[in-house]
């Protein structure tokens, strides 16, 4: 941990200070829209989370009220339908996954010494789609036209008969909308999480927050296209009459269930992760020694991270599937408490061998113990399929969600907000306020959640408005309502904690809690540019092992201390041994993330209120705006124009083969690949199950032209497989005619393609088989269209002197995305025109 | 192949790979069975699918147990990074063993499409 840079000593740490806030320091006012910094963008979804939080806890309340008492009119049936379904929303859509991603968002580049994510506008955009998709959800509420059908849809309830107003479409629109901001969020953690830590941090010595959210953004990449998928399907259903879901026209309402929990499941453990990160990070620290296996709670994240993935089926154990396969799923949900269980004994043992100080932070964590080993137990028990059928749509389910959901991840998060708040605030939080906080949440909750597992026992089904007097469920409800506002009252305190912090807490002293981690390394709270310096960190405990650290980063004493060229720049490094590769250069302050995000609110909203035209406009503007902000990259005059570095430097990214974006866009074709086995699942899943799908007996897409269409997909890839092949070896000749010729023939493709389904005169809307197949085509067209226009940019950036044998980057990103197409157009021949062929209906 | 000697953090998500695939064969090879021509209900569990599903589960079973011996002896040479990553590769693929045998265990007694 030695790589200090006597150069820098000689520099003014002063001057360098406000060299790098030149350059990354954040406008004021208006132009605040156009900040992209991870410190701002954490702290911006944080507090919207915690807005949306409190509508959340609002919507439990009216619940609670309702159920307080037998026969109560406090609300209508229609109302209370959507203030569940909106409960339920809101608290998972909005709220616990955009908190705990941005809490990542804020944490993970301090924790590897990095000085930002590593695609800053996408973190911008993926604010912006959060908040507006957030705002046209909730705005539901206030017109009285809320989804109601429960916050998992199921079809037919969800579907245009049951559900003829606006509702679902506020749901299915708004979610969507809202999951680019988690898949956003997703692609740039992962690349961060491998391409940016500082120089020595191999994978082994990563800290453990680190991989849990690795874990965690993988998971939201895997795991959300398969809902993408499902609310676009269901959307077309409702909007153009594709019947996906019905099975009057060859589709199965099952379907929508496969496709949500495939989602769903996985979802609490994409919860869960984080805040056993944050548990994992606070209980070596407050035990005052290092976590009692490293090595296993990484093998019982990647345990958690696949079998999570295994467990969907376990929600629909009484859809009528055979017994076998409940047995599976039965077992693998029985599975997956062995890495929950090893995670608990290495907490435990650490407690065990250190000398635990019961801090604020510490008391949640605790409480977080005692709910969520509780919820895993009933878990366990809701895997037993008899067990299952017996409490199936009980408040014992709904008692157990909340000792996972509230236990697994909203204790330990306020434990993580105390432990964090002196890096966010500068200050330290009241002990009194926020232990009174604490006790008044940790029995309120146990008092509504614990009774409502006898509730559910009893047979209190959930979903209903009301109950009669006399079901002997009256005392409990009382005991639960009157206990919900005491937990209420808890969480207000706390809230009140840490408003009041910000003006009275004491000043905190560097390192408040003696933390082991480079977050703490930063002045607090932070600068735009968290390090001045970056170190080189052999160790799991940078901070324990060398205290002194803060202060020399601070002095400029290590790697990337110069400012001059006026760039904001970090330490691009390899992605298992952490040895710097490359200097990775990011974009400044922009307007584009805002602008592409307003455009596609303009999109959901027109598809809401069934404006097409203008959806169809506004999507062409979103599409413009993307292009516009993927034109400011490589050798671009806002971005790095010139490719100077310090003698000894590694060389900027772009001016290599392997930057940061080719990583992204690896791992967002890896979402897009989720989506597409979503699509084939579907597919097959619906022509071997659905009672009333029928095959045509005259196949309708041609296979000639299709395979003319592959073909020329095919051939275009191959030209930007070799040209890519020639930048390697620092070969540009003939570059720019290449790419011209490659856009060609994914024009070709496009255009075989799209007369292929024009020959093929499909009927969406009076056959599943024909919509499902036209879902397939547009899918190939998008992306065939999407690889020509991108690949017409690069030869037009060719022209101007972006891209060439200096600047290679590019081109082999494009080349990912047309080895996706080849593969993806390949399949969908197979799936949809050779096998009904050889196999028939 | 350097890249994947049992050193190479791959291993660390391949045996859990290969359990899901194992998951998925399974799941989905029943499902369509039982929709195109399931067995006779009163062959109980002793129906070629039960022996299908049972032999791809002991395969690949045995093959994870494999790689989990492999992983073990690679980390014994090796220190620091190069032994962590074997060492947990090596649980993982245990552990994934240990999955197959438990989630496929049914197989011996459970009528396949009831």
């Amino acid at each position: 941990m030695k790589s200090v840079n006597q150069e820098a000593i000689e520099h003014d740490p002063q001057q360098l200070h406000e060299d790098l806030h030149t350059i990354w320091g954040n406008p004021k006012g208006l132009r605040s829209l156009t900040i992209v910094n991870h410190t701002t963008l954490g702290l911006r979804f944080m507090v919207t989370g915690m807005v949306f939080f409190l509508i959340g806890g609002i919507l439990a309340m009216l619940v609670r009220t309702q159920l307080a008492m037998p026969d109560q009119n406090f609300m209508s049936p229609d109302i209370y339908n959507q203030v569940t379904t909106m409960h339920g929303t809101v608290m998972m859509f909005l709220f616990a996954i955009p908190m705990l991603e941005g809490l990542a968002i804020y944490l993970i580049p301090k924790m590897i010494g990095a000085r930002d994510l590593v695609c800053p506008r996408l973190t911008s955009l993926g604010y912006f789609c959060y908040l507006f998709g957030g705002i046209i959800l909730t705005s539901s509420l206030i017109i009285e036209m809320a989804p109601s059908s429960g916050w998992f849809m199921y079809t037919p309830l969800s579907s245009k008969e049951f559900a003829p107003d606006l509702g679902s479409d506020f749901w299915l629109l708004g979610i969507t909308f809202v999951e680019i901001s988690a898949v956003s969020a997703g692609v740039e953690l992962v690349v961060s999480i491998l391409r940016t830590r500082t120089q020595g941090m191999a994978l082994h010595k990563m800290p453990l927050f680190a991989w849990y959210i690795l874990a965690m953004a993988l998971m939201i990449v895997v795991g959300f296209p398969p809902l993408i998928l499902g609310s676009v399907l269901l959307e077309l259903e409702r909007a153009v009459g594709m019947p996906f879901f019905q099975i009057a026209g060859g589709g199965d309402p099952i379907l929508w269930q496969h496709l949500f929990w495939l989602f769903g499941h996985p979802e609490v453990y994409i919860i869960f992760l984080p805040a056993a990160g944050i548990v994992s990070t606070l209980i070596p620290v407050f035990a005052g020694r290092p976590i009692v296996g490293y090595g296993w709670v990484v093998a019982a994240i990647a345990i958690m991270g696949f079998i999570s993935f295994g467990l969907w089926v376990h929600h629909m154990f009484t859809v009528g599937i055979p017994q076998l396969a409940q047995a599976f799923f039965s077992a693998a949900s029985m599975l997956v408490a062995v890495p929950t269980a090893i995670q608990v004994f290495v907490w435990l043992a650490t407690l065990w061998l250190g000398k635990p100080k019961m801090k604020l932070p510490m008391l949640w964590v605790m409480g977080f113990l005692i709910i969520f080993v509780c919820g895993g137990l009933t878990g366990v028990m809701l895997a037993l399929v008899p067990f299952n059928w017996q409490v199936h749509d009980t408040h014992f389910v709904v008692a157990h969600m909340h000792y996972v959901l509230v236990g697994g991840m909203f204790f330990p998060l306020i434990a993580g907000l105390y432990y964090w708040l002196p890096l966010f605030s500068g200050r330290m939080p009241s002990e009194n306020l926020g232990r009174w906080g604490f006790w008044l949440t940790f029995l309120g909750f146990n008092g509504t959640f614990l009774i409502m597992h006898w509730t559910g026992l009893l047979g209190m089904p959930r979903r209903v408005y009301t109950y009669e007097a006399g079901s002997g469920w009256e005392v409990y409800n009382l005991l639960s309502s009157v206990s919900s506002f005491v937990l209420s009252a808890g969480i207000a305190m706390v809230l009140l904690d840490i408003a009041l912090h910000f003006r009275f807490g004491k000043p905190a002293k560097q390192n408040p809690w003696n933390a082991d981690t480079l977050e703490w390394a930063n002045s607090m709270p932070p600068s735009a540019y968290n390090f001045v310096s970056l170190p080189s960190v052999e160790t799991r405990h940078p901070l324990w092992d060398e205290p002194n650290l803060p202060h020399t980063m601070a002095k400029g004493m290590h790697g990337l201390a110069v400012a001059s060229h006026g760039r904001r720049e970090m330490w691009g490094s390899d992605p298992i041994t952490g040895k710097v590769r490359e200097i990775i250069h990011l974009p400044g302050n922009s307007w584009w993330p805002l602008l592409a995000a307003a455009a596609l609110a303009v999109v959901c909203i027109s598809l809401l209120t069934r404006v097409y035209a203008l959806a169809g406009i506004f999507a062409v503007i979103a599409g413009v705006f993307l292009l516009r902000w993927s034109w400011e990259n490589g050798a671009h005059p806002n971005a790095a124009p010139d490719a100077g570095v310090k003698p000894g430097d590694p060389p900027l990214h772009s001016r290599t083969m392997d930057g940061p974006g080719l990583w992204a866009m690896a791992v967002f074709l890896i979402a897009n690949g989720s989506f597409f086995l979503s699509y084939l699942f579907g597919w097959f899943y619906l022509w071997t199950v659905s009672p009333e799908w029928q095959m045509p007996d005259t196949p309708p897409l041609s296979l000639l032209i299709m395979g003319m269409a592959g073909g020329a997909v095919l051939a275009g890839g191959v030209v930007i497989e070799k040209l890519v092949r020639g930048l390697r070896q620092q070969r540009d000749a003939g570059l720019r005619a290449s790419l011209y010729l490659a856009a060609a023939l994914g024009a070709l493709q496009v255009g075989l393609a799209g007369w292929a389904l024009w020959r093929a005169d499909l009927s969406p809307t009076q056959t599943t088989h024909d919509a499902v197949m036209l879902v397939g085509l547009v899918y190939a067209l998008f992306h065939g269209g999407l690889a020509v226009i991108l690949t017409v940019l690069q030869g037009m950036r060719v022209g101007y002197g972006y891209v060439g044998a200096q600047a290679p980057f590019e081109p082999a990103v494009v080349a990912l995305l047309w080895r996706y197409n080849v593969a993806t157009f390949w399949l969908l021949v197979g799936a949809l025109v050779i096998l009904p062929r050889v196999i028939g209906g | 192949m350097v890249r994947l000697h049992f050193t190479h953090p791959i291993h660390l998500i391949i045996g859990l790979t290969l359990w899901s695939l194992w998951f998925v064969a399974v799941y989905s090879g029943l499902s369509v069975v039982c929709a195109v021509a399931p067995p006779l209900p009163e062959a109980g569990a002793l129906t070629g699918l039960n022996v299908a599903l049972g032999g791809v589960s002991l395969i690949t079973a045995v093959g994870l147990v494999a790689l989990a011996w492999g992983g073990c002896q690679v980390a014994k040479q090796h220190q620091g990074r190069q032994r962590f990553h074997a060492t947990v590769s090596a649980w993982l693929y245990l552990f994934s063993a240990f999955g197959v045998v438990f989630a496929g265990m049914p197989i011996i007694s459970v009528p396949p499409c009831l």
